[in-house]
């Protein structure tokens, strides 16, 4: 419906991490590097997982059980690539770290690793937002609009721009609880995030049925709200505990 | 108030010229990508083919077979490549009879041709799509000296950088979206074929553009061309300023007694007569290489491409060594010298009409293309960083681009859509 619903509907998606680019990431080149290529290897295993199930594909829309192992599966293969990012962040940190006692300058600090997390998890929430929300908004920008079945009160570009906000906030803070758990060795933190991944995938389901967006889209934001809280209390704890030591 | 001050950390300039040479390749792409969305979508004058050089062997059209489109391509872009070998054949024999006023003045012409045509035209098809209220005299006024500026700027180097680095993206979107507008096969065939040459003309030793870097090489001379270069770093955390940045100019380092292993170019001449709009590509520019190694009087400023190690480059000339350094010492004072990336503009070219041609297809495509072209410009600069010499830029990245469009168009798109549409995301 004309240009500006369409920036509209882009801007609902991905306003808060523009913002956050902008004041945050743009400022250090290297994690705009980063944000580049979490994407890329986001949408290198959102291509694996197409080239897996394309024979399979068209799905009935009717049975919801094969979009279940549709997402069990992406969202496994995906958490597996997340612990391969891990690995390679490692590498990257003592390369780091040694170039900086070569130039003798101060090493990473706890805030430098956790704002590469953050640019990771930044470029993993994009990609999400830009190939499944804004690569489906082009009908938007024309005069009409488009409505399903799940969500027949409000168009679906709204609605699609809406979960993909709440998937954003997933992904990003995702990164950084990941990145922390690992580091750390924390238990929960580490089964936190495939967990919260899990779950707010198969909520999605609940917009089969009839007028089941109601339903889905709560659930969705509850995910991404505890995930939002979990990391703040992550970060506040860490930060006091290192300013403490230091 | 006190202020806890917090020790610069070194992440905060890493990578900070990549960036630099990544942000004009995206800008001018995405100043294509809209081009490209705006005036296609309005004209469906599919039937009328632009006459080229590049279309030359065979016109195609949409009813054609498919083997006969492909076999059409081929030779499209086979007739294409041959030409601009020839071309550059042409312009290293004028660059070894010396005759650099001659292609100076050529670039000059081919640029003003392509800011005052080009872009001409371009202005026009966006006056009739917005009805924009203008009278010819005006029109004609504005373009002219917008044309003339261009030249001025890209070829006399004491304006203001980024009035140069302006013109010289402008000069790319203008040249890439005439390049759109071929017919799909052949310009997918002859951007594979222009990647193939580009390999082939660089590393080659018999390839034309490795003679010519050679020939610089040995007279230390520039290559009258039509080169992109990204604002050299300067370093904000070194103590010597009073708040007054550094004047960077840069020019080659003169290395007494070695080799310099500087150089750019790529020179794109860009010939187009209108009257059959004719582009003549004698473009490559495909290579990349740095201008300048670090100087060593300030070594806060090699933080600045660590990723690019240039210290380590320094000792790879071996002897010599602390001879180089003196004299960069020597020459450096006051000017502080650091090493530029450079592209060249065919590569700007090349990337945008990949872009481009995604985008007529779908959005979802031109994001895949963006971030392969990205991917193979890094892939690039780290084979730069880890080789040492000029290298083409086409290959990877066009070779990225053309797998990432056709697996998103054959495989992504119906997955991406099956799901969403559905309301099913992860």
């Amino acid at each position: 419906m004309t240009v500006a619903a369409g920036i509209g509907y882009a801007l609902l998606a991905l306003g808060p991490s523009l913002s956050l680019f902008i004041s945050v990431i743009s400022k250090k080149p290297f994690l705009i590097l980063t944000v580049l290529s979490s994407t890329l290897l986001w949408l290198v295993s959102l291509i694996v997982l197409s080239g897996v199930w394309r024979a399979f594909l068209p799905l009935k829309s009717t049975v919801w059980w094969p979009y279940a192992l549709l997402i069990v599966s992406s969202v496994s293969f995906q958490e597996g690539l997340r612990i391969l990012f891990w690995k390679v962040y490692k590498r990257l940190e003592d390369i780091l770290d040694a170039f900086a006692d070569r130039v003798s300058k101060p090493r990473l600090f706890l805030t430098d690793k956790m704002l590469i997390a953050l640019a990771g998890g930044l470029g993993h929430g994009v990609a999400h937002a830009v190939f499944f929300c804004l690569s489906l908004l082009t009908p938007a920008f024309g005069p009409a609009t488009f409505f399903v079945d799940s969500c027949s009160q409000i168009p679906f570009f709204l609605v699609s721009a809406i979960i993909a906000l709440a998937f954003v906030t997933i992904h990003t803070f995702s990164m950084v609880i990941a990145f922390n758990g690992y580091a750390e060795g924390n238990r929960i933190d580490q089964f936190f995030v495939p967990i919260v991944h899990l779950v707010a995938g198969l909520v999605t389901l609940a917009n089969f049925a009839y007028g089941g967006c109601i339903v889905g889209i709560p659930l969705l934001y509850l995910m991404a709200l505890l995930t939002l809280l979990h990391c703040g209390k992550m970060v506040w704890r860490r930060l006091t505990e290192n300013g403490s030591t230091q | 108030m006190a202020q806890i001050q917090r020790p610069k950390s070194f992440l905060d300039s890493l990578g900070e010229e990549i960036i630099r040479i990544i942000t004009p390749v995206s800008i001018c792409m995405f100043i294509v990508v809209i081009l490209v969305s705006i005036l296609n979508t309005d004209s469906s004058s599919a039937s009328t083919t632009i006459n080229n050089i590049a279309t030359m062997a065979y016109a195609e059209t949409t009813s054609d077979s498919f083997w006969d489109k492909l076999k059409g391509a081929l030779l499209n872009s086979l007739v294409f490549v041959a030409i601009v070998t020839v071309v550059t054949f042409v312009l290293v024999l004028l660059f070894y009879l010396r005759c650099t006023q001659f292609l100076k003045l050529y670039m000059g012409f081919s640029s003003f041709i392509v800011l005052g045509f080009m872009g001409g035209e371009i202005a026009l098809f966006l006056i009739r799509d917005f009805s924009v209220p203008i009278d010819c005299f005006t029109f004609l006024v504005v373009l002219f000296n917008f044309a003339a500026v261009g030249v001025l700027a890209v070829f006399m180097s004491k304006m203001a950088i980024f009035v140069t680095q302006a013109y010289l993206v402008v000069i790319g979107v203008l040249v890439a979206y005439w390049f759109t507008l071929l017919p799909e096969w052949t310009t997918w065939a002859l951007l594979v074929a222009m990647a193939l040459y580009d390999l082939a003309a660089v590393l080659l030793p018999v390839g034309p553009l490795r003679l010519l870097v050679e020939l610089a090489i040995s007279r230390d001379e520039d290559i009258p061309a039509l080169v992109y270069e990204a604002r050299p770093v300067t370093n904000h955390h070194s103590g010597s300023r009073d708040g007054v940045a550094q004047r960077r100019l840069w020019r080659e380092r003169r290395n007494v007694g070695n080799d310099s292993e500087e150089n750019l170019n790529s020179e794109s001449s860009l010939d187009s007569n209108l009257t059959n709009g004719t582009v003549d590509g004698g473009h490559h520019t495909t290579r990349l290489a740095r201008a300048e190694e670090g100087q060593l009087l300030e070594r806060d400023a090699e933080l600045s491409a660590p990723l690019i190690d240039r210290r380590s480059s320094v000792q790879v000339h071996g002897q010599g060594d602390a001879v180089s350094s003196e004299s960069l010492l020597l020459e450096g004072i006051g000017l502080g010298s650091t090493g530029a990336i450079k592209l060249g503009l065919g590569d700007f070219i090349f990337y945008s009409v990949l872009v481009g041609r995604a985008a007529m297809y779908d959005f979802m495509t031109v994001y895949a293309c963006y971030l392969a072209i990205i991917a193979g410009l890094g892939i690039t600069l780290m084979l730069l960083a880890f080789y040492q010499k000029a290298l083409p830029a086409l290959p990877v990245s066009v070779a990225l681009g053309v797998l990432f469009y056709f697996l998103t168009r054959l495989l992504l798109e119906a997955f991406v859509v099956q799901c969403s549409l559905n309301l099913v995301m992860f």
